[in-house]
C-alpha cells in the first residue's frame, strides 16, 4: 500500500509552491483500490482523500489527509489502516507538518516531518514496530514537498496550456529521501468519474528514478479538465503487479 | 478418460472452494467453471449406473459457482473501526500542539 501511495504522491506532485486555486476545504474523494489478480481486477481497499480547515493560536491551516483501509472481507487476511496527512498553508500549500502512520498486516511504521526554516530544514522522527524512535534533521531544496502536500499541488498546474508530451519535473521527499520525478502530459480522455459522471480528463504519465515504478507510461493519472482537477482515476504498475484507483464519490467541491 | 475428467473436476472444485472462502472476488469463477465443465463431460461419458460421482461433482461445482457469483453482488464495505477513529482524534490533538509549538519558535 505504501508503494501505491508513493505512486499517487509522485503522480500529483509539481514544482514550487504556486498559488492554490483548486484545493478547497471540505473536499472528500473516495476511491476503490483494485489489484490485478490473474487478469481480473479485485477490489481490496478504500482510499479517502479529505481536506479540512484547522485553526491554531496564530494561523489557519489546511489539513490534508489520505487514508487507505481494506474492505472488511480482507481485514482477517491482511488488514491495512494507513494514514498520510499534512498541515499546509491554505494559500500556497507549503507544508508545516507531515505525518504517516501505517498498519499493514503486522507491519507498522510512523513517520513525522516538521518543516522548519521556511521548509528548507526537516526534523524527522521515524518509529518502527518494537524499535525506539529515530530522529534526524536534514536540509532539502526550496521546492521539495512531502508526499501528501505534493499530491494536492498538482491540481494547481494549468494543464490546459500544456502540449502533448510536455513534461514537468518535481522533487518529493519520501522515506527521508529526496527524489526527482516527472509528469508528462499525454492529452485528454473522457472517463467515468464516479458520481461526477463521464468527465473529460487530463491524462498524465508519471516517471521517477525509483524501484517503485515499472514500465513506460504505465503509471497514469486522469485529472478532470475543469477548475477543481479532481483525480478521477489512477493506474499503476509496480514490480509485483498492476492496479488502479477509481473515483467512486466526490463531495465538497 | 472418464477417471481423468473426474480427477480434474475434483481438483478444480477444491480450488474453487478455496477461492470462494478467500476474498478473491470473481477469480474463483475460473476453477469452479472448469470443475463444472469437467464434471459435466464426465457425467455424459459415464455409463448408466456409474454417474453418481460426476453427479455430485456437478452439484458441488454448481454450488461453488452460485456462492462466488452471489458474493460478487455484496457491496464492498470498510468496517467502522472505533479504535482507528479514536487514534485519529488523539493524533490530531497532538498535531495541533506540535503546530503551536512550531509557531512559538517562529
Amino acid at each position: 500500500m505504501r508503494t501505491i501511495f508513493f505512486i499517487i504522491a509522485l503522480t500529483f506532485a509539481t514544482i514550487g509552491f504556486s498559488q492554490n486555486r483548486a484545493v478547497k476545504s471540505g473536499e472528500k474523494f473516495v476511491y476503490a483500490a483494485s489489484y490485478n489478480m490473474s487478469g481480473l481486477m479485485t477490489q481490496i481497499a478504500q482510499v479517502t482523500m479529505e481536506t479540512e480547515t484547522v485553526k491554531t493560536a496564530k494561523n489557519t491551516l489546511l489539513h490534508l489527509s489520505c487514508e487507505a483501509a481494506t474492505y472488511s472481507k480482507w481485514d482477517s487476511f491482511f488488514k491495512i489502516r494507513d494514514v498520510y496527512e499534512a498541515y499546509v498553508n491554505p494559500n500556497t500549500l507549503r507544508p508545516s507538518l507531515y505525518k504517516r502512520d501505517i498498519l499493514e498486516g503486522k507491519y507498522t511504521k510512523k513517520e513525522k516531518y516538521i518543516f522548519k526554516n521556511e521548509g528548507r530544514t526537516i526534523e524527522s522522527t521515524m518509529t518502527k514496530k518494537n524499535m525506539a524512535p529515530t530522529k534526524k534533521t536534514f536540509n532539502v531544496g526550496d521546492s521539495t514537498a512531502d508526499a501528501v502536500s505534493t499530491i494536492y499541488q498538482l491540481r494547481n498546474v494549468d494543464f490546459s496550456k500544456f502540449k502533448v508530451g510536455q513534461t514537468k519535473t518535481f522533487t518529493v521527499i519520501f522515506d527521508e529521501k529526496e527524489m526527482t520525478a516527472s509528469a508528462k502530459y499525454m492529452g485528454r480522455e473522457t472517463i467515468s468519474a464516479g458520481n461526477l459522471g463521464k468527465k473529460e480528463c487530463y491524462k498524465i504519465s508519471i516517471a521517477a528514478k525509483t524501484q517503485a515504478l515499472k514500465g513506460n507510461d504505465k503509471n497514469i493519472i486522469w485529472l478532470t479538465a475543469d477548475a477543481a482537477k479532481v483525480p478521477a482515476k489512477i493506474s499503476f504498475s509496480i514490480p509485483v503487479g498492476t492496479g488502479q484507483l477509481t473515483l467512486t464519490n466526490a463531495s465538497g467541491l | 478418460m472418464r477417471k481423468v475428467l473426474i480427477v480434474l473436476a475434483f481438483i478444480f472444485a477444491v480450488f474453487g472452494i478455496v477461492f470462494a472462502i478467500l476474498p478473491m472476488g470473481t477469480i474463483g469463477v475460473l476453477p469452479a467453471g472448469l470443475s463444472l465443465l469437467f464434471a459435466l463431460i464426465a457425467f455424459i461419458k459415464s455409463p448408466v449406473g456409474h454417474k453418481n460421482v460426476p453427479k455430485w461433482l456437478l452439484i458441488i461445482s454448481a454450488l461453488i459457482l452460485v456462492v462466488i457469483i452471489g458474493r460478487s453482488f455484496v457491496p464492498d464495505e470498510v468496517v467502522e473501526d472505533t479504535e482507528f477513529e479514536q487514534k485519529k482524534i488523539e493524533s490530531k490533538q497532538e498535531d495541533l500542539k506540535e503546530l503551536e509549538e512550531l509557531e512559538g519558535l517562529e
